[in-house]
């Protein structure tokens, strides 16, 4: 790919600030590094990742060459700068502002490497760091605080609506050992919009683990489009956690594509906080070769009338295993609260495995909740349909798969974006080959 | 001219026999049409020659100018020249009409020589316009939510758009209105020619009304009883099946 703008606004890395990041913040890494070892995982219900490789303990490049343009060595269909609201790319460990739209830094809002962020407006930022994930919590968010590597801040104040994506590309320098800590920190103000659309890739094939923390603040009356698309490569080992709050009226609508190529954890979680508040979380995976995905996916309904829901649909090749959890959970007095959830695999390989696991917990009489789950294979009436007309069952079933996770990147407004979900479908699933579509 | 040739077809589902050994022959320039009362074998006729799976032949051959049909997998069949449009097709939720149907056109041509898209939209908007079919419904789901006449013109566009050698056509008729049935026949219709064939399975005397057959068939008890022209129909309209089960002193009983 090419960037239209070739001078790149270098933002400063960690280890250059080290010496000015604020109090706060060196305070809770060094607990971190103290407890993280003697914390326990995050329960993940049906899964076992006692003996996965997610620490490591090198967080600095010895590499000092970054290629000229950090994008050169990565293929991705970015959006073009007129799609865009703002584009920042963090390579290893560099944060790269390519191109942000002059109206948005004239309405104040922040986009920038979060220890640049840190040094600049550490009140602000301090004010929501860790609000949704606690370092201490356990050992996932207690190592990935003690050993940070990157991050974003992004911040929206009251009132400002953007109305093209902000896009964000994290590459992994997997070149070497590298750990791949990255903390994403997004702020909605009250009445505020936002799309933001992240990318993932990895460049060498070193085995390294990869920590992918994401906090989403919606304060009230905000509207969070939140749009990833993961595609971390073969020998990184993910654990990738997305949290939300949601204030009274405010909206977050994750849509996450789990294509990551190596063992990942994908845990997401919104806490529907404010009355009337709702959340969606709309998630396609493929699992394939004899990678293991496990999709957890959480919301927790505390404000009156909030209203969560989760739809996720998933496709297993190989020897691959995919599961999806679905956690609906609505506290005492959470009136009128709504919880519905739909998680549906298909299969297609007789060594691979499924499994869907939807759980709900209510502890208030005055609400409405519901799930749907299924594992099934493709439809042998729908294949035979389609070979009917001539396509070879290779196309066919492929057709069918990419209708399947579909129904899900329908749901998706922006029509660019649901063409690179697609394209993003048809990376992960070269190994069909289709001859004719 | 390309010739189906249907020899002595004997199929059974779950081991009960239905056709009982149907001997058919259908050029192309020719329209077929098969009738004859509920549950005597004729969408079983439809599905055998398709490749259905649930369907298993146990005695018979058919072939396309001399190629052995049943030594084929349904995709090949399909690209060997058939197509069967069905009243019920499935519905398919997330994989467009329109990406279906170029997928289909695409798997009959060679790899360097695929439809291009300009080719391919102005075909559909001219086939779509013949069969009064608004032009969203190219990008609506495959047959998912369409209503049943929606489904019945979707499969003659089908038809349509792939141009097969040989189309069996079972019950496309069956609960359409007057209106819905002419929209359909005209597609039909459009399609007859020297390259085109077809076999009109149907219930009803009806849609004969609007797509001439040369000739027709009468199927009772899994085999062809009778053979005759056009007239046949108009016979079958006075008379029933009674009229001709009697007269062959056939032993079925006609379902009221």
């Amino acid at each position: 790919m090419t960037l239209e703008q070739t001078s790149l606004d270098q933002q400063q890395s960690l280890i250059t600030h080290s010496d000015q990041l604020p109090d706060f913040f060196l305070t809770a890494q060094a607990e971190a590094a103290a407890q993280w070892d003697s914390l326990e995982l995050p329960i993940i219900e049906r899964m076992r990742y006692k003996k996965w490789p997610l620490f490591t303990q090198t967080i600095t490049s010895t590499r000092t060459r970054q290629p000229a343009n950090p994008l050169d060595d990565v293929t991705l269909d970015l959006l073009s700068n007129d799609e865009v609201a703002a584009r920042i790319i963090h390579y290893g460990n560099e944060t790269y502002l390519d191109y942000i739209a002059q109206d948005l830094t004239d309405k104040g809002v922040i986009i920038q490497d979060l220890f640049t962020a840190l040094v600049d407006h550490p009140a602000l930022v301090q004010k929501y760091l860790f609000s949704t994930l606690a370092p201490l919590e356990d050992k996932i968010n207690a190592y990935h605080t003690a050993y940070m590597n990157g991050g974003l801040f992004i911040y929206i104040p009251k009132n400002v609506e953007i109305k093209l994506p902000i896009e964000t590309v994290l590459v992994q320098d997997s070149r070497d050992e590298l750990a791949f800590n990255k903390h994403i920190l997004i702020v909605s103000e009250q009445n505020s919009q936002l799309t933001y659309l992240e990318r993932s890739a990895t460049v060498g094939d070193h085995a390294n683990s990869a920590t992918l923390l994401t906090e989403v603040v919606a304060s009230a009356g905000a509207q969070v489009k939140f749009v990833a698309m993961d595609a971390l490569g073969e020998s990184t080992c993910a654990f990738v956690r997305r949290h939300g709050i949601t204030y009274d009226d405010a909206n977050i609508e994750w849509a996450a594509a789990a294509m990551n190529q190596g063992n990942t954890i994908l845990d997401t979680y919104t806490e529907l906080k404010g009355q009337g508040s709702a959340s969606n979380t709309n998630i396609i995976s493929i699992a394939n070769g004899k990678q293991t995905q496990m999709v957890n996916t959480g919301l927790l309904n505390v404000g009156h009338h909030s209203a969560a829901n989760i739809f996720q649909h998933g496709v297993i090749l190989d020897q691959a295993r995919l599961s999806f959890n679905g956690i609906g959970q609505i506290v005492k007095d959470a009136k009128g609260a709504d919880a519905q959830q739909e998680s549906r695999l298909m299969m297609l390989s007789q060594e691979s495995r499924g499994d869907t696991n939807p759980i709900l917990y209510i502890d208030e009489f005055e609400v409405t909740a519901g799930h749907a789950a299924s594992v099934g294979q493709v439809d042998p009436e729908q294949l035979y349909y389609l070979m009917s007309r001539g396509l070879s069952q290779t196309d066919a079933e492929y057709l069918l798969i990419r209708g399947f996770l579909g129904q899900v990147i329908q749901t998706i407004p922006s029509m660019q974006i649901r063409q690179q979900m697609v394209e993003m479908i048809d990376n992960k699933l070269q190994l069909f080959h289709p001859g004719n579509l | 001219m390309t010739t189906l040739d249907i020899r002595n077809l004997h199929v059974s589902i779950e081991d009960k026999e239905i056709l009982k050994g149907v001997n058919l022959t259908i050029n192309t320039n020719e329209i077929h049409a098969i009738m004859g009362p509920n549950g005597t074998g004729k969408s079983t006729l439809a599905a055998a020659i398709m490749g259905n799976p649930a369907y298993e032949v146990t005695e018979g051959e058919i072939y396309i100018d001399g190629k052995d049909v049943l030594e084929m997998d349904v995709d090949e069949r399909a690209r060997a020249g058939l197509f069967l449009a069905v009243q019920y097709p499935s519905e398919i939720p997330g994989v467009t009409n329109a990406q279906f149907m170029k997928a289909a056109i695409n798997s009959r041509r060679a790899e360097d020589d695929k439809i291009n898209v300009m080719e391919f939209i102005k075909k559909l908007d001219e086939k779509m316009a013949i069969l009064d079919m608004p032009e969203a419904m190219a990008e609506r789901y495959l047959n998912e939510g369409f209503s049943g006449g929606e489904k019945k013109r979707n499969e003659i566009l089908q038809l349509m758009m792939i141009e097969p050698t040989f189309a069996i056509l079972d019950e496309i008729d069956s609960g359409l209105d007057i209106d819905a049935l002419k929209v359909v026949s005209r597609g039909v219709n459009a399609m007859r020619g020297d390259n085109f064939g077809a076999l009109i399975i149907t219930h009803y005397q009806r849609l004969l009304n609007y797509i001439t057959p040369d000739y027709i068939h009468i199927v009772i008890d899994g085999k062809v009883v009778k053979s005759g022209g056009p007239e046949l129909a108009h016979r079958l309209e006075a008379e029933g099946y009674k009229g001709i089960i009697e007269e062959l002193g056939l032993d079925f009983e006609v379902e009221e």
